[in-house]
């Protein structure tokens, strides 16, 4: 029995060597590694260039020369802003200041006005232009979602002038009226 | 009484060589000679080196400003080192499979007109062949046709070396705007061989 014990307690041990070496034969004739290449590109937008002439909107004399009221044909061409993208979803946001006199700058004398009105739209970015009116209570449609990356034109119209205060108000003489439109392109979460 | 048994079986096998060597008359040799042949063998082997770096990240990969704004921008070469790569047998070649980088964020969808989503690149694997083992990924601006195989020239004896991996030339499919988030790509390289894919 002592015999029989101690030659299957040699097996057992021949077994456990080969075991071992099985585990330790790592190689083999062909060997792979792999890799990995990262990157990344940031969320960022870019607000392309005015293609359509200068940066302002010309739109001369703003009164009816023979009222002095604001003339209602007022108009000007619409600006495009060329190779605008964002990298990501965004938002576009548009914002603008009346019109104002910049040497009258002392408050209006009664039936006069020293500042104009309008909307600006930008379009072109999301079904929905974005729509900015000066002077309103509220603009809820100045900022507008895109959902997925884009690249293309915004065009920019200005129209709708009005005269802050009324129509019957009377624009006072001044050389020069002046107005900002912003366009902000943002990136969104 | 099992044990008993056992060795009286075992006396009578001891006894029967002794019977024999006393009716021999051949006087025992003073010496004796034999050979014994001693075999092994080694098995063919390829071993690459542990990379140097386990990964290779070119960071930030679009320009932000200037004229290439949203585009690629000139990224320098990255160099992975595979040192103490061997092989014991002569006829091997090294393989490169390169994956292009691709969009890890955008859900897989298909890109915006004048976007990609894809980064290509040559890896090239060195120092082993007179011909390297180079590939470039040439997918499209969706993502799709990312991977690529190349193959390099055959060495001829064992070796044993440090084998440089160079992962260069990023180019963005039609040089497109690229899609924002990270990307991932992956390079595989192989030792084996010739002829064995």
């Amino acid at each position: 029995m002592r015999k029989l014990t101690a030659m299957f307690s040699l097996v057992l041990a021949l077994g456990g060597a080969a075991a071992a070496q099985a585990q330790e034969a790592t190689g083999s004739t062909t060997d792979t590694k792999s890799l990995s290449v990262t990157g990344n590109v940031p969320a960022m937008c870019a607000g392309g260039t005015i293609t359509s002439g200068a940066g302002t909107f010309p739109l001369g004399v703003l009164i009816d020369t023979t009222t002095g009221l604001l003339r209602t044909d007022l108009a000007a061409p619409d600006k495009v802003l060329a190779g605008s993208f964002c990298s990501t979803r965004s938002t576009i946001t548009i914002g603008a200041t009346a019109l104002a006199a910049q040497n009258f700058t002392s408050t209006a004398p009664s039936g006069f006005s020293r500042s104009v009105d309008y909307t600006a739209t930008a379009q072109g970015w999301t079904v929905t232009p974005a729509a900015y009116t000066t002077g309103a209570a509220a603009n809820a449609a100045a900022t507008q979602t895109r959902a997925s990356a884009f690249s293309g034109d915004i065009t920019v119209h200005i129209g709708d002038f009005a005269t802050t205060g009324g129509a019957a108000l009377r624009p006072v003489a001044d050389n020069s009226y002046l107005g900002t439109v912003t366009i902000t392109l943002a990136t969104a979460n | 009484m099992n044990a008993k048994f056992i060795l009286a079986v075992s006396g009578a096998a001891l006894l029967a060589p002794a019977q024999s060597f006393a009716a021999t008359t051949t006087p025992p040799a003073t010496s004796v000679q034999a050979d014994v042949t001693v075999v092994g063998r080694v098995a063919s082997l390829c071993v690459l080196g542990t990379p140097s770096s386990p990964q290779i990240d070119v960071g930030q990969m679009a320009a932000t400003s200037g004229t290439r704004v949203g585009k690629i921008a000139t990224l320098p070469a990255q160099s992975v080192v595979l040192d103490g790569s061997f092989c014991n047998f002569g006829g091997t070649m090294l393989t490169v499979d390169a994956t292009a980088l691709t969009n890890l964020d955008d859900g897989g969808v298909a890109p915006p007109a004048n976007f990609a989503r894809a980064v290509n690149y040559t890896a090239t694997a060195s120092n082993w062949a007179g011909i390297n083992a180079a590939a470039t990924t040439a997918a499209l601006g969706d993502g799709s046709s990312a991977t690529k195989t190349g193959l390099g020239g055959t060495q001829g004896t064992p070796k044993l070396s440090a084998i440089n991996l160079e992962v260069s030339n990023f180019t963005v499919p039609t040089d497109s705007l690229m899609v924002s988030g990270r990307y991932q790509g992956a390079v595989r390289i192989t030792l084996g061989p010739a002829g064995v894919e």
